[in-house]
């Protein structure tokens, strides 16, 4: 099976934006799978392999942070890499995300060679 | 702290490298506006030691435009689309406002985006707050910035 990439994000604008960045960075991948909040990406994740997940930090239901905190704790999973993109490039809650597993992190507003140099390591 | 100078950059970073549309700052808007007619507005609520709310308000045309730009494809009518694009472009706009805030010594939370969308409506202002409006011209038109905050 080909490289699989996850992106979890509320905001579907935002979530065919980084898509298009993702295409247009170069990178090699094969599909791209979508989810809208960290819940609904826990419940893809039962039944679907991914080989890498970008992430939004602000969002309903289930945000960034809690979703790393459970991914954690999931064997089958805990080792996927996840780099949070997001509006709060703050320290603290970048730091957080690092402390829960984040391989990284990507601040909005951004360019695809933005997206090239903080996954071009982890795909 | 210079809130018009921190929204002028803000507004404009997300345009030069998201949406690749030339865009050029108005002086602030003194006088307050909160009547809209076909218009599209996303808003933000903050929270914590600086409460308030950061919106953007935009006609119709220029709402449609800048979420053409944004995903890339024609848009002709106020969808879905657009009135999720203005909420995470409001969404950025107040993120790089909040990380501001909090350099300053400040704690803020940020809502999730909502968005407003009518032939008319009405939004009233916070109470006793700060109000910086600052006006942004595109090649389809002008919108608004309108960050309120207080102590």
């Amino acid at each position: 099976m080909g490289k699989r990439i996850l992106v979890i994000d509320d905001s579907s604008t935002m979530r065919k934006i980084v898509s298009r960045s993702l295409r247009q960075a170069g990178l090699e991948f094969d599909e791209i799978l979508e989810a809208s909040d960290g819940q609904e990406a826990l419940n893809l994740l039962e039944n679907e392999k991914v080989d890498l997940i970008l992430s939004d930090i602000n969002m309903p239901n289930m945000d960034g942070i809690e979703f790393l905190r459970q991914k954690k704790e999931l064997d089958a999973i805990k080792d996927i890499p996840v780099v949070m993109i997001t509006t709060e490039g703050g320290a603290d809650i970048i730091g957080e995300a690092k402390s829960l597993g984040a391989a990284g992190s990507v601040k909005k507003p951004f360019k695809p060679d933005t997206i090239n140099e903080v996954l071009g390591d982890l795909i | 702290m210079d809130l018009q100078k921190n929204i002028t950059d803000a507004t404009t970073e997300i345009f030069e490298t998201m949406i690749m549309v030339d865009i050029i700052a108005g002086d602030p808007i003194t006088e307050k506006i909160n009547n809209f007619k076909c218009s599209v507005s996303g808003v933000i609520g903050l929270a914590g030691s600086c409460k308030g709310m950061l919106a953007i308000h935009l006609p119709d045309k220029v709402a449609m435009s800048i979420t053409g730009s944004f995903l890339g494809m024609d848009v002709t009518e106020v969808d879905d689309d657009v009135t999720d694009a203005i909420g995470e472009l409001a969404n950025m706009v107040a993120g790089n406002i909040k990380m501001i805030l909090d350099e300053a010594g400040n704690n803020v939370t940020v809502s999730i985006p909502s968005c407003v969308h009518g032939e008319e409506y009405t939004m009233d202002t916070v109470s006793d707050s700060q109000r910086v409006v600052i006006p942004f011209n595109i090649d389809s038109g002008q919108f608004l910035v309108e960050l309120q905050i207080k102590n």
